[in-house]
């Protein structure tokens, strides 16, 4: 072993980095060669910002700025000018981009007119034209957000509300057509009554056109009289004025009239920054909730005429004592709360456990800024993580709970799944990486995000416990690139000494995204380029190898610096420890996600080994067949499939009186002979009730009279019956 | 977890409904001669009512007049027994004004297909979810025998005394070429068994269900039916598995039997048309077509203030100002 390598050899093994050999990588600035290309994020076309649209509670409640320009221009940039309406709006579409990463928070209109008059200034007459053009082709507004540290709560907030909004929209639409329909009760009541029949209410009724041609005492006496005897139980009265009564109270949603009527209750909040705080407010409210879901199902059957206080009395008494079910909560608002991992302390954990293992529905926002802060125990391991990355894994053990993990980065290509999770009828955990702690490496939070997802620390995935009873159904995992792989792999070209174009395929790890983080600096070492040497071997190559005795190999990863010069950066065996941490776990979701399934493995193993084995055998038995010339005999046949089971009648001699009883077309002939003897069942159809209630010659008469000749007499009972040799021709066709 | 389970409000509160039977929908004794196919109409209506657990206070029958139009009377259920040809308007304004009734229909071949015959066009073509019984019994019986327009050619009649000299229409073809339409079948009253699977599907089709039910009148055509009743290979049954599957017993009487897929409506109208042997089944469905009710539905709450402001604005379009009075203003 060569002295350069030895010295990287042991840097790996000790993390010395004797200067001679290796350079400290802090004050170099360097970043992951895949970073080189995203430098400058605002020059680039990509999801972000967002416009958060109002009003839409579905997958069009966010969308991104380069879809609405696109969006656009598809409609306007058409024909000879296509190409310069096209160039004016990218131009336009940065200027807005640049103003979203400065920090100007303010609707995406808005932030429009600001661009467009800061370019407008020094350009031509058409490039205003050209925007307003576009302008006009874009049919939404709403707050642009950024992907910053604020971005997963504006987003969650934001569909949250739209959600909130369609349900209150529901309750108000329900409320309203109830409160009606329960007035009309009520004033149909006051219509009956003494009152309503009086002579000036009559009068008033009638108006003033015509009030001198009626005689109004004389209308309301005659009206008096003729008062319907089942008066309005009082008890029925009080009910529905308590209904009312309660619909005015409620404080789940704003009142209608809330505007106009100062006194009207002020709604509830349900929005928190506690779960603690959630949680007692939920319960302090759920006997108001039970009050008020109690009052819309009595409503419901008032307004039906269907209350029937014998039986519903007693069983309304106990309504709600066993809590709500979630069909009950599902039109009332969910609870939202935004939480931050790092200022999470331990009676606050606790009741987000408590949350998501009830069936309550508050939706949480777990918002986890940094994923590579130092463990709290100072242990061998670092934290990478774990930490944070648990609380997600534990909620999808409690198989309830509606649990989303993504980068920022990705939140908006998981923007439907985000709103399955506001829409779930349960809990629902949210825990988002900001990718904030990158502003310290001066490295954007979106690459952050995005490098944090890129390389396992912080997969993508979502659990839908309504989704499908398997976890096929359930887990969601492909929104991770390349899944099927331990770690993803990506194209990167550069220009090597010679000027050449060099290509080659670089696996993103654990390890690249940690040295884009200057506080783990201590870890790599530059090796100078005249020390590039065959024993720098990829990170990813170095995982996959067992060290049996003193290694030859040292991992080295590819970095640039500001000026875009490559580097090679090798790592010690203490973040190769952590990469093989993390991609153990990432093995983990794959086989939750069906992927690299170790059981479905074996089964296909063992499977594929008993296939191969029969056809061994099917081979073996062919060759012996082959050999015995006189072995002709015919496989015997497949057993016949069972024909259906078929419908037996039942045996009928040819002396017994009966009626073909299914094909009765109920045409009273027969009953009209004789009632006792033939009567029809539940279906109204006619069978013999009584053979002894009458006459043989009534049984004749009746088969004839048969509509559709279903009544069969058989023999006479009594031979001394009169006119029986007539009656027993007449009889013959009908046997 | 499955999401469309019942709430168990909901199962409480489904535990203390009504359950109802024949005799809850049995009214006044019917005044049909005896021997009438209406009777087993009659039966399949009021069965078809306890098994969907109906509730008799949220039926209604509507009918127009003649034989089949005294139907709502032997329904102890709401009813409307209306003008000659209106059952179907009638129908339609009770339907548009309260949605959450169920509602049938019963009218004769001359009440639908010749007074009311323009009504019947609309009606299949606003595609309301009404249940319709056409009782076919080709001939105006409560007046004593006058030709229909679905009597046969050749009828004698009291207003053809030397026979009817023109084809008789055919209801389900003239039905089935209507826009809109949604559901036709047709039924004989003399199979029950078929009758009642078929007043069946037709109620538990949303839209206009158009079943034309041929109808024994023993009193004045007493042999018209005849030749069907004495062959059982003159009807034939149309099965599918989207449409009626009839029992071992039925197959053995009813050996004619064609399969027929109710979505095709080409093939139905080719079906429809066939006089000899009778198609009785499902001759075609679509559950796509929307119902004009559902349309014209409106979000708005009917409160006292919206129909007064409505009204307030229908009225100022007629509002007789004294003359002069515009220029006064001015």
């Amino acid at each position: 072993m060569d002295a350069d390598t030895q010295a990287q050899v042991a840097f790996f093994l000790t993390g010395r980095r004797p200067s001679e050999c290796l350079a400290a990588v802090d004050g170099l600035d360097l970043r992951p060669a895949l970073f080189a290309g995203y430098r400058e994020l605002t020059r680039l076309r990509y999801d972000f910002p967002l416009v958060l649209v109002g009003g839409r509670a579905d997958g069009l409640f966010a969308q991104s700025l380069s879809g609405l320009v696109d969006g656009a221009l598809e409609t306007v940039a058409q024909g000879g000018e296509g190409e310069r309406i096209r160039k004016h709006v990218l131009r336009l579409e940065l200027e807005i981009r640049a103003l979203a990463a400065a920090g100007v928070v303010k609707p995406f209109s808005a932030l429009w007119d600001e661009a467009a008059s800061r370019l407008t200034k020094t350009a031509d007459k058409s490039f205003a034209e050209d925007l307003r053009r576009a302008r006009a082709a874009i049919k939404f507004d709403g707050e642009v957000a950024d992907c910053d540290t604020a971005l997963p709560s504006r987003l969650l907030r934001h569909g949250w509300a739209a959600v909130q909004k369609q349900k209150a929209e529901a309750f108000h639409k329900d409320i309203g057509r109830l409160a009606l329909k329960l007035s009309d009760i009520l004033k149909a009541d006051y219509e009956r009554s003494d009152a309503g029949r009086s002579a000036k209410r009559l009068k008033a009724a009638v108006g003033a056109s015509f009030g001198d041609t009626f005689d109004f005492d004389a209308m309301s006496r005659m009206l008096g009289k003729a008062l319907p005897q089942d008066a309005f139980p009082p008890s029925r009265r009080k009910r529905i004025c308590d209904l009312l009564d309660v619909f005015g109270r409620q404080q789940f949603f704003p009142a209608l009239d809330a505007g106009t009527k100062p006194t009207a209750a002020k709604p509830y909040s349900f929005l928190f920054e506690s779960c603690a705080e959630a949680l007692q407010a939920f319960r302090d409210r759920m006997p108001m909730l039970i009050e008020l879901v109690k009052a819309i199902t009595v409503a419901e059957l008032e307004i039906d005429g269907q209350y029937v206080e014998s039986k519903h009395d007693a069983l309304f008494e106990q309504f709600g004592a066993n809590g709500l079910g979630q069909q009950d909560l599902a039109r009332f608002p969910d609870y939202l709360v935004c939480v931050n991992a790092g200022q999470l302390q331990a009676v606050e954990q606790a009741r987000l456990m408590e949350i998501l293992s009830s069936s309550f529905p508050i939706k949480v926002l777990f918002q986890i800024d940094d994923i590579l802060e130092a463990a709290p125990t100072g242990g061998s391991n670092l934290d990478t993580g774990v930490r944070t990355r648990q609380i997600a894994n534990m909620a999808i053990g409690l198989n309830t709970v509606y649990v989303l993990q993504s980068s920022s980065s990705n939140l908006f290509r998981f923007r439907e799944r985000v709103l399955r999770g506001l829409a779930y009828r349960g809990p629902a955990l949210f825990s988002v990486f900001s990718g904030a702690s990158a502003k310290a490496s001066g490295l954007p939070p979106y690459l952050m995000a995005a490098a944090a997802m890129e390389s396992r620390a912080f997969p993508a995935f979502s659990y839908d416990p309504s989704a499908g009873a398997d976890w096929a159904s359930r887990f969601f995992l492909e929104a991770n690139s390349q899944p099927d792989l331990d770690w993803p792999v990506q194209s990167f070209a550069y220009e090597n000494e010679e000027h050449q174009r060099v290509s080659e395929d670089i696996a993103f790890t654990l390890v690249d995204f940690i040295a884009g983080d200057r506080r783990y600096a201590a870890h790599f070492a530059s090796v100078p380029r005249a020390k590039w040497n065959g024993s720098l071997i990829p990170v990813d190559e170095s995982l996959t190898r067992e060290r049996k005795s003193l290694p030859d190999k040292v991992p080295s990863l590819l970095m640039v610096d500001e000026g875009n010069v490559l580097h090679k950066v090798i790592v010690d065996e203490k973040l190769i420890g952590e990469a093989r941490r993390c991609r153990e776990m990432w093995h983990s979701l794959q086989e939750l996600g069906g992927i690299h399934n170790s059981h479905a493995e074996k089964l296909l193993a063992r499977e594929r080994s008993a296939w191969e084995e029969r056809m061994r055998q099917e081979v073996e038995a062919h060759a012996a067949q082959a050999a015995v010339v006189s072995a002709a005999s015919a496989a015997p046949a497949a057993p016949e499939a069972a024909s259906p089971p078929v419908e037996q009648e039942p045996e009928r001699s040819a002396d017994e009186a009966y009626i073909e009883t299914p094909r009765c077309s109920t045409c009273d002939e027969c009953t009209q002979v004789n009632k006792k003897m033939f009567a029809y069942d539940k279906n109204k159809q006619a069978y013999i009730a009584d053979i002894n209630a009458g006459t043989y010659a009534q049984l004749v008469e009746a088969a004839e009279n048969c509509q559709v000749a279903v009544i069969h007499p058989g023999k006479p009972r009594n031979p001394n019956e009169p006119g029986l040799e007539e009656l027993l021709k007449r009889a013959e066709p009908f046997l | 977890m499955a999401m469309n389970i019942m709430s168990t409000t909901g199962c409480l509160l489904e535990m203390c409904d009504e359950r109802f039977e024949l005799e809850d929908y049995q009214g006044g004794v019917p005044r049909w001669c005896t021997g009438c196919g209406d009777n087993a109409i009659l039966a399949a209506a009021q069965r078809l009512c306890r098994d969907e657990g109906l509730r008799p206070e949220k039926t209604v029958f509507v009918s127009g007049i003649g034989c089949s139009s005294r139907f709502p009377h032997y329904m102890k259920t709401y009813g409307f027994h209306g003008i000659h040809g209106r059952a179907l308007p009638v129908a339609e304004g009770v339907k548009m004004a309260r949605p959450e009734l169920t509602v049938f229909v019963n009218t004769g071949d001359g009440d639908c297909c010749s007074i009311g015959a323009a009504h019947w066009i609309h009606a299949v073509r606003y595609n309301m979810n009404l249940t319709v019984f056409l009782h076919d019994n080709k001939i105006y019986g409560l007046t004593k025998k006058q030709a229909s327009p679905t009597t046969p050619i050749g009828t004698k009649s009291n207003t053809t005394p030397r026979g009817s000299y023109l084809e008789a229409l055919n209801p389900l073809t003239v039905t089935l070429g209507v826009q809109n339409v949604s559901f036709v079948a047709q039924a004989v009253d003399w199979i029950p068994e078929v009758l009642f699977d078929i007043v069946k599907a037709a109620y538990r089709h949303k839209g206009l269900s158009f079943i034309r039910i041929v109808q024994r009148c023993p009193e004045w055509l007493p042999d018209m039916f005849e030749p069907w009743m004495r062959d059982p290979d003159k009807v034939q049954l149309l099965h599918h598995d989207d449409g009626l599957q009839f029992s071992a017993s039925l197959s053995r009487l009813y050996k004619n039997q064609l399969r027929h897929d109710p979505s095709d409506l080409n093939r139905a109208r080719e079906i429809a048309s066939s006089l000899e042997p009778i198609p009785v089944g499902i001759l075609y469905r679509n559950p796509d077509v929307p119902c004009y009710e559902d349309l014209l539905r409106s979000d708005k709450l009917r409160t006292p203030e919206l129909t007064r402001a409505v009204l307030d604005a229908e009225f100022d379009k007629y509002t007789i100002r004294p003359q002069g009075s515009e220029k006064m203003q001015a």
